[in-house]
Formats: structure tokens, sequence, C-alpha cells
């Protein structure tokens, strides 16, 4: 018996579309599709160079900071120029702070509705929210769209007072995340590498985890087993990783991009093949404890993604703290370049909330002439054939019909409209 | 109230936006969201999109291209049904960024300044809310107003002058520069104003960014990033960073300020140099 079932994905940044078909009540294939393509690319095309830092942020209203790091660092790849370590730690920790907020709001927005049968807690995505967006505020004057980090540094200097502010709000949401996520020491948390222990404590990262665990859902949702990282900044590291097999060397023009039809999204592989980025990929590249504890049990399943990028939170709240004690206030925070190079073409990646972003450009006679976005949907969530799924339709196919296939599908958090950028 | 949160062709910043209004737990007490694309709702996308629920409120978020008959068709059942029309942030006002991409995208009644008449039968009941995206209060604030039966005065593009009457300018800390003519501006410095080199439009842009702080905390001008006139109808305009003149003087002056007066004050201005202008803000003023 075959049939066709199309579910509508919503609460997640704009919507997507997941085609099942269906067979013997198990899922044979999953075709997911993206709509309203909004062309920033061919917009940025004639533009000069600097506009770029005021249009990419508003590629996304959830993760626009990082798009806004990954213009600059392309664009300052692209003319070369000096940018202080004062400046660089305070992208560093604006950039941090949009991770964790988007950490936040996935965790209760997204999925905790979905494993606690339709309960919310919308405080806990509402008040950590609001408080992060007010430290990014205190720096880069808004949020979500501000434009502060620009070629050669930030607009404005920043004085200890300010940073004063932020680190209390730092300490606030050190707060919350206890109160929220899981009430026990950052440090602590950071160094746990038993799931017995994290599952021991109180909070709504045990309480979930363990639902997941009474469900028999913890082994759903695996996929290739192969992961990627780009952004080699802040805690994380660069490199692929493919069943425990690491090597740090990637090389930009092995990806490939290609259109399916029936979605308006453009898929990527890394020489032919798919590979999962976000949280679990950074996890398992750098070995972190806990996940790997996760994944030796449970491999790549969304019991292991889900518990990845909950383990990133307290490793941000604690590399914000160290960032803020390096800070050498006597150093510029933007240094003249004096000219922008009329020809030029830069890259620049970054790790995004969901995983790694690349923005590329190509300059001639000072206007913009090509420029190229790949965000971590793209990587994530690609539409493919059946005989060579994507990393998500990896993890779609072969589930009974009754599975929990939204909670599979936005396990590794979905970016519609980054990803018809 | 009941509220209905529609989105098309959006980064979803407005809707990102709005959870940061400060009290947002306390002020939905009030309100019900018949759909929101973030927050729990009463009913599904799906669910709105196969028939028609009740909604007071209608509230469009991103542009809209003309060639979507199904969204055009969602909105004309919702639209008829609602007393109010608001369209959140400038994409959906003025078509924005996203209007640039495709000649059948455009904001609801607008095209950047000019008004369109395709859905005139809505103009009366419709508020405009342009920003990119939108400041929180300004949305809170609005419909509290509605909640209220408060009448709100509205400008002749719809926008509540309650927000929109002021420019970016006010109280910017930035503005004795600009008073004093000081045309010198570097980035990364605490002092200066980017009007004169860098292209702030703050002088002609009207929205309220340094009455209502961002974030409570900040604003973009003050933290030394040129206003980009986000809640202009020709957001964005080309070379952003940049002041545009003519024969060296700014192509656009401040709201209302005829040419002559500009000249004429910016004269007597430079006439003084005034020494604690040129001095940073952390080192001793000067005698």
């Amino acid at each position: 018996m075959s049939r066709i079932r199309v579910d509508l994905i919503e609460k997640i940044e704009g919507v997507a579309e997941v085609k099942y078909h269906i067979k013997d009540n198990r899922v044979d294939f999953a075709q997911i599709a993206f709509f309203d393509s909004r062309y920033i690319e061919n917009i940025l095309t004639g533009r000069v160079p600097l506009d770029a830092l005021a249009i990419t942020p508003r590629v996304c209203g959830i993760c626009g900071h990082a798009h806004l790091i990954a213009t600059v660092r392309a664009l300052e790849s692209a003319t070369g120029c000096r940018v202080s370590k004062k400046a660089q730690t305070i992208r560093e920790i604006t950039l941090s702070l949009e991770l964790l907020q988007n950490h936040f709001k996935w965790f209760y927005l997204s999925i905790y509705p979905l494993i606690l049968n339709g309960a919310n807690r919308v405080d806990g995505a509402l008040e950590p929210s609001r408080v992060i967006s007010e430290a990014i505020a205190l720096i880069a004057g808004q949020y979500p769209h501000n434009s502060y980090a620009i070629v050669g540094g930030i607009s404005t200097d920043i004085t200890p007072i300010d940073i004063f502010e932020l680190k209390d709000r730092l300490k606030y949401i050190t707060k919350l995340f206890n109160k929220y996520i899981i009430d026990t020491d950052i440090s602590e948390f950071s160094r746990c590498d038993k799931l017995e222990m994290m599952l021991s404590k109180s909070g709504d990262l045990p309480l979930i985890m363990q639902k997941i665990l009474n469900n028999g859902w913890q082994s759903l949702g695996q996929s290739y087993d192969r992961f990627i990282v780009f952004g080699d900044s802040g805690i994380f590291k660069k490199g692929k990783s493919v069943s425990t097999r690491y090597q740090e060397h990637l090389d930009m023009r092995y990806i490939e991009e290609f259109k399916t039809p029936n979605s308006e999204a453009i898929s990527i592989k890394y020489r032919g093949k798919f590979y999962e980025t976000g949280p679990l990929a950074r996890a398992m590249i750098m070995k972190r404890s806990l996940v790997k504890e996760a994944h030796r049990r449970y491999k790549d399943s969304l019991y292991t993604r889900i518990l990845a990028r909950v383990c990133e939170m307290p490793l941000l709240i604690q590399y914000i703290y160290d960032l803020i004690d390096t800070i050498d206030y006597s150093q510029p925070s933007w240094i003249d370049y004096k000219e922008f190079k009329q020809s030029c073409s830069g890259v620049g990646a970054v790790e995004a909330a969901r995983g790694s972003l690349i923005h590329k450009i190509d300059i001639k006679e000072g206007k913009i002439i090509e420029y190229k976005i790949i965000t971590p949907t793209q990587w994530n969530l690609g539409n493919s054939n059946k005989s060579n799924p994507s990393t998500a339709q990896k993890a779609l196919i072969g589930n009974r019909a009754d599975a929990p296939l939204e909670l599979i599908f936005k396990s590794f958090d979905v970016c519609s409209v980054c990803t018809v950028k | 109230m009941k509220l209905l949160w529609l989105q098309k062709i959006t980064c979803n910043g407005n809707a990102h936006s709005f959870l940061n209004y400060p009290n947002l737990t306390e002020w939905m007490e009030d309100f019900e969201w018949v759909y929101h694309p973030l927050l729990p709702s009463t009913y599904s996308l799906k669910e709105i999109q196969s028939d028609i629920k009740e909604c007071d409120i209608l509230m469009i978020e991103g542009a809209i291209d003309r060639e979507d008959s199904l969204f055009l068709e969602l909105f004309y059942r919702y639209a008829n049904e609602a007393k109010y029309i608001l369209t959140l942030g400038t994409c959906a006002t003025f078509g924005g960024i996203f209007a640039q991409a495709k000649d059948s995208i455009k904001g609801l009644h607008f095209d950047k300044e000019n008004r369109l008449d395709e859905f005139g039968k809505f103009w009366q009941k419709s508020i405009s809310l342009p920003g990119c995206p939108l400041q929180p209060q300004v949305l809170a604030g609005v419909l509290n107003a509605i909640k209220e039966g408060i009448s709100i005065p509205l400008d002749k593009m719809h926008r509540p002058k309650y927000y929109y009457a002021y420019t970016v300018h006010n109280g910017c800390t930035r503005n004795e520069y600009f008073e004093y003519k000081i045309d010198e501006h570097r980035f990364g410095e605490l002092e200066g104003c980017m009007f004169y080199e860098h292209g702030c439009q703050g002088t002609y842009t009207h929205n309220s960014c340094n009455k209502i702080l961002w974030n409570s905390v900040n604003s973009k001008t003050r933290a030394g990033q040129p206003c980009m006139g986000c809640s202009e109808p020709n957001f964005p305009d080309d070379d952003l960073w940049r002041t545009k003149k003519n024969m060296g003087i700014p192509a656009k002056l401040p709201t209302g300020v005829p040419k002559r007066a500009y000249l004429s004050l910016a004269g007597v201005a430079k006439a003084f140099k005034i020494d604690r202008f040129y001095h940073p803000l952390m080192e001793d003023e000067s005698e």
C-alpha cells in the first residue's frame, strides 16, 4: 500500500513542506520543499561592497548577526586590512550571544512542545532572548538587524561601563540557564560525561531527554554520521569527521550546489557527499565528552542532536565570560584601511547557531559582481533523490508513518528564510 | 482581541523583534493569537488556510508578490473580516529590500512612496508600521490603543504620529556634533556625527529609535552606525555608508529645513571653532 502525505512544518523560521511517500506504513521517501525565494544574492549584485553590511543581516531575523559577521569577514579577506584584537573579541562576544539566544528559542519554541505533547513554556524562550538581545544591543546598537561590525573593526568605541552592564546580564542569563534548562553549575555541566548524571538533575533538559527515552525515540533520526564545520574561530574547530575519523583540512572548492525540482532551495554537497553541520557536528569534531557518550549509545540520532545543542549553551556562556576578561580597552576599535580595493574577492565562514555559514564576494571596479551565501539549512535539509538522500531526508526515511517525524525534522533546526535567501 | 499574524516575503525579523517587548507575557494576557509564526496560537497555519477563523486585527509581515494568487486569496478573506489591518515592517509597508528583486513584489498599499490602488478598499482601516525591523514598543502600543478604543493620529502614509512624527535624530547622543557642523567623523570612536560623510539619514528618517531606545538600552546611531533610513519608503538606497552631496552640500537635508536656512546656520556654526568638539570625550576639557 502506497500513499502520499504532505506535512506543513511551521513554528520554524518560515515554513517548509515535507511530502512523505509512505509504503507499507513506513516512510519510503521524503521530499523537502521551501518557498518564497528572496533573491538577496541578486539584490546585492551591482551595489558597492559595503552595502552588504546593511543588507545581509536582513537575510534572517534570528541569525542575522552571523550573516553580518560572515559578510565582514568576506569583505576583510577581499580587501585585506587589520582588525584589532579588541574589535575581534567584541565581535566574538556578540556572535556568541546570538548563538545562545537561538539555542534558547529553538529549545522552547520548536522542540519542547513536540516532546511534551503540545505543552508550552514560552517564558523559557522569551526571558533569556530579551536579556540576550539587550546584551548585544549594549555594544551593537540594536538587535535584531544591526551593522556594527564594519571593515576594519567595529563602529563605535566600547568602554568598561558597557561591558559591566553586559556582564551583569550574562550573570542573569546564567541564572536563567539554571532555572530553565538544567540546575547545575555551568562548569560542572560542561565537564559532565555521564548521561545518567545529566538525567538526575532537575530542569527541562533532563525532563525532555528522559521523555525521549520513555517514548523509545532515542535512536530515531540517524543519518550518515558525517559532520562538517567550516568556521574555525571561537570555541569551534574546523574540519570534518566521518565515523570518528577526523580531518582538519577543508577546501571550499569541493562545495557543490545543486537545485532540485519542486523546491526553491539549493542543496549542498562536499566532494559529492552530504554532511551534517551544526552543534552536533561541532561537538563531534571537538570530541565533547557528554555528546560523545550519547553518540556511542544512540549515534547521530535526534537524542544526540538535541543534547549537543543544549551542551553548547554553558560553553558559550563561559566563553563570553573569558572573552570579557581579555578586552584591552587601549586598543583601537577601528583601524582605517584608507580605501576599499576596486577589484578583489573574498570568503567569510562563520559558525551560526544552526551550523556553518559561508559568504563569498566578487568585486570588480568597485561593485559587487557576484555574492554567494551558503547556509546551514542548505547543508542539513537539502532535497535530493531516493538513491542519494540529503542528511535530513536520510534521517526521515525508514521510520514508521506514526513516528515523531516532525521532531526528527526539527531536530536539525530549520531556517527556511535562510534557505530561500 | 483576536490577532492574526500572516507572513509573506520576509526575514522573520519583525516577529523576532516583537518577542523582545518587555513584559510581553503580561501584555499577551489581553490578546489572543489566532495565529503567530513563533508563539503558541489557537490555530495552525493549515487551519487558518483551510477555513476562515474569526479575527479582529490582521497583521501582515513581509512584502507581497502580486503573482502569488494563493496568498492574495488568503489575504482577501481575512482583510474583509478584520477591523484593522497593520503592515508590520518596511517590507509589508513599502516593499523594502525584497521588492528590489522583482517588479511584482511590493508593499501592501505602497510601492516605495507611491500609493497603490489595488487594495484601496482596505486603506481606511490600514495602519502603516514601517521599520526594519519594527520596534516592539510601537506594535504593542498601537495594539493597546486599538484595544482601548483610543484613536491614533496618523500621518498621510497612515503611520501613527506617536511614533513617526519624530526623526531618528531626536535623542541621538551625537547630535551636538551635528548642530555645530563638526563634519569630521571616524568610526570606532564615541565622538562625531555620521551625517556629513558617512551617510546618516537620521535627520530625515521618521522613527523613534533614539526616543524609545532599542532593546531598552541603545540605538544604532549612538553605537556609531549611520541611520540607513530603514523605515523610509525608499529603503534600502544605494551606497549606504557615504553621504551623497551636491557641490559639497549634503543632497538630503533635515526634514522640513529649507536649503537656505541650513546653509545660513551652517555658515554661522562654522565661523566658530569650538574646541570641545575636537577633543576626545575621555580627555580633560580645555579651558
